[in-house]
């Protein structure tokens, strides 16, 4: 019997009536890396996997990560694992300490069967710019269309099947967008639900930890067990938290929702959009409230420059200690400017250095006001539009992509408002904070796309309620990729 | 907000403490083209000087104060095991003051 690509659900009732073991799922799970023609890992992590796979005995029947595989993107710090965020800069580097998220689930007793790669340091969309190059769409056997970034590697291993889970990152879309491409539910939740202590930093102020599931539930679980206060993150949230998965089905009935015209109308897909209202109509059948609201497009047109500028600059301070000389190759040099600039130099690819530059120039003294601080600006005039919204419709509904995975070197016109708009929306999410997911609205030629749903601050429990909703709308959940 | 040309973009660079070959300056230097255009999307609202910024998405109450819990520091060897040039338990560097 093969366990590709079964739910955390179905895996939880397996082990739990003894009919499978977690080191027969560790073992099952590391031949599928073993075998990835996706590109997909950093490090196969076969000892450590078994180790503890076969130190778990006695099911736990109300813990549902009891000894499910999954993988982890490498940008989260690992005890003693090779941890390289996809940069030459840190190859070689192996940390002296778990991410708290990793404990957490070393603690739910799921069993970590891998690093799996990113675009580098997690500043990219493409899931082609780390330094193992491109990952495939598990989608496409041909190998020509992306699966989207930063969290390639996460979305790759889920959609493949290998693991029912992964955790990625999300500073822009880095979860939600190549969910979108790869068929599967991938949650931001909230800003400061999660501990970020141990998760490398990109934009501190819009990083949040992703996560990765076949289906709605599973993402319940797996925030279940992540979600929470830790002191080793200044800026983790002291709030209580809620049962995400118990009451997944608990959804209002008078529930309002939300679509934005304009991004609507940036997206010139015919099947994304029908398929979308198709959506729509089922939510409105089913009694709930559906509008379609304005906001402002030059609002929505500057979301993407507003982004850019902020994440850059934000990068650019950030990853100053990447140095060559605590961590990472270390090359000799007549004096410490000589050390360091060889170390930065050799170690960041191309597109990274020039994403530090255009931070470097937004941060300079003649161009803050015009650039970064300006940003800063737009970015609460994009927030308290979005909140307004928010007061009046619990969920905000759009289609989470323009269309389904891009083919490698499909280029965009940078300056419409396909781009602009409907390939960068998602980063409101990212702005405000905000709960937000994308789950698999519909398929065309073979390839999945997704619609997501962002709701209020703390408000992860509803998002999830909608989310599981529509999931029974479409039908469409467990998606795993066709076998080569 | 400055002009933008290759000696800038190099400034930024050196600021970094990375450099860039010439090509890849002149790719940077296009890039910029398209940067700067979508910059001025942000430069057409106006309101925009009656507004403030926006550092992080809300207030998170956290404290800065917690009990004292004796733990167990990292070894010396554990906090260096990453540095690949190190002498007699400490990293080293070129001489900063000759």
């Amino acid at each position: 019997m093969t366990y590709r690509g079964l739910s955390i659900d179905e895996l939880h009732a397996l082990l739990v009536s003894k009919k499978v073991t977690p080191l027969q799922l560790a073992e099952e799970a590391l031949i599928l890396a073993k075998k990835d023609s996706n590109n997909a890992f950093e490090y196969i992590m076969e000892k450590e996997a078994l180790e503890f796979a076969a130190s778990l005995k006695e099911p736990e029947v109300n813990n549902p990560l009891w000894g499910i595989p999954f993988v982890i993107k490498d940008n989260f710090s690992t005890k003693d694992i090779p941890t390289t965020a996809s940069s030459n800069i840190l190859k070689g580097y192996v940390p002296v300490y778990d991410a708290t998220v990793v404990e957490k689930l070393k603690e739910a007793k799921a069993v970590a069967i891998g690093k799996v790669t990113l675009d580098e340091l997690a500043m990219g969309g493409t899931g082609t710019s780390g330094h193992l190059g491109m990952t495939f769409n598990p989608h496409d056997r041909s190998h020509k269309r992306l699966v989207g970034g930063s969290s390639c590697g996460s979305a790759a291993c889920t959609a493949d099947g290998y693991v029912p889970f992964a955790l990625g990152s999300d500073t822009g879309d880095s979860t939600r967008k190549p969910a979108s491409y790869a068929g599967l539910v991938g949650f931001k939740p909230t800003w400061s639900l999660i501990s970020r202590y141990g998760l490398f930093p990109f934009a501190p102020s819009l990083d949040t930890v992703g996560i990765f599931a076949r289906n709605v539930k599973d993402s319940a679980y797996v925030l279940n067990a992540l979600a929470g206060h830790d002191d080793k993150d200044s800026t983790s949230s002291v709030r209580p938290i809620d049962d995400y998965a118990g009451e997944i089905e608990k959804i209002n009935p008078k529930t309002k929702v939300a679509v934005i015209k304009g991004i609507l109308n940036s997206i010139s897909d015919k099947t994304v959009l029908d398929k979308f209202n198709e959506t729509v109509k089922s939510l409105k059948d089913a009694g709930f409230a559906v509008d379609y609201v304005d906001i402002d497009e030059k609002i929505l047109s500057s979301l993407f420059p507003t982004y850019f500028v902020i994440s850059c600059a934000e990068a650019t301070s950030n990853n100053a200690n990447l140095d060559g000389i605590k961590f990472g190759p270390y090359y000799n040099g007549a004096t410490f400017e000589d050390v360091v600039t060889q170390a930065r130099t050799n170690g960041f690819s191309e597109l990274i250095k020039r994403r530090f530059i255009i931070g470097n120039f937004a941060l300079m003294k003649e161009n803050q006001n015009d650039l970064f601080l300006r940003a800063q600006k737009n970015r609460r005039v994009i927030v308290d539009a979005v909140n307004k919204v928010l007061k009046d419709y619990d969920f905000i509904y759009c289609p989470a992509a323009p269309s389904i995975a891009p083919k490698v070197g499909e280029a965009s016109d940078r300056l419409s408002n396909e781009y602009l708009i409907a390939d960068n929306h998602l980063v409101i999410a990212n702005f405000a904070g905000l709960p937000s997911i994308t789950l698999p609205i519909g398929i065309k030629d073979g390839m999945p796309f997704g619609a997501n749903i962002t709701g209020r601050a703390f408000e992860d429990k509803q998002v999830l309620q909608m989310a599981f909703e529509l999931e029974k709308h479409t039908g469409l959940k467990n998606l795993v990729a066709k076998g080569e | 907000m400055k002009e933008y040309n290759i000696e800038i973009l190099k400034q930024a660079a050196h600021g970094l403490l990375f450099d860039m070959s010439e090509e890849q300056y002149e790719t940077l230097l296009q890039e910029f083209d398209i940067v700067v255009a979508q910059m001025k999307i942000i430069g057409e609202n106006k309101e925009l000087d009656k507004t403030e910024q926006m550092v992080f998405p809300f207030e998170v109450s956290t404290s800065v104060m917690r009990e004292d819990v004796p733990t167990t520091p990292l070894p010396r060897e554990e906090a260096l095991r990453n540095a690949n040039n190190k002498i007699g338990g400490q990293i080293k560097l070129p001489k900063v003051v000759l």
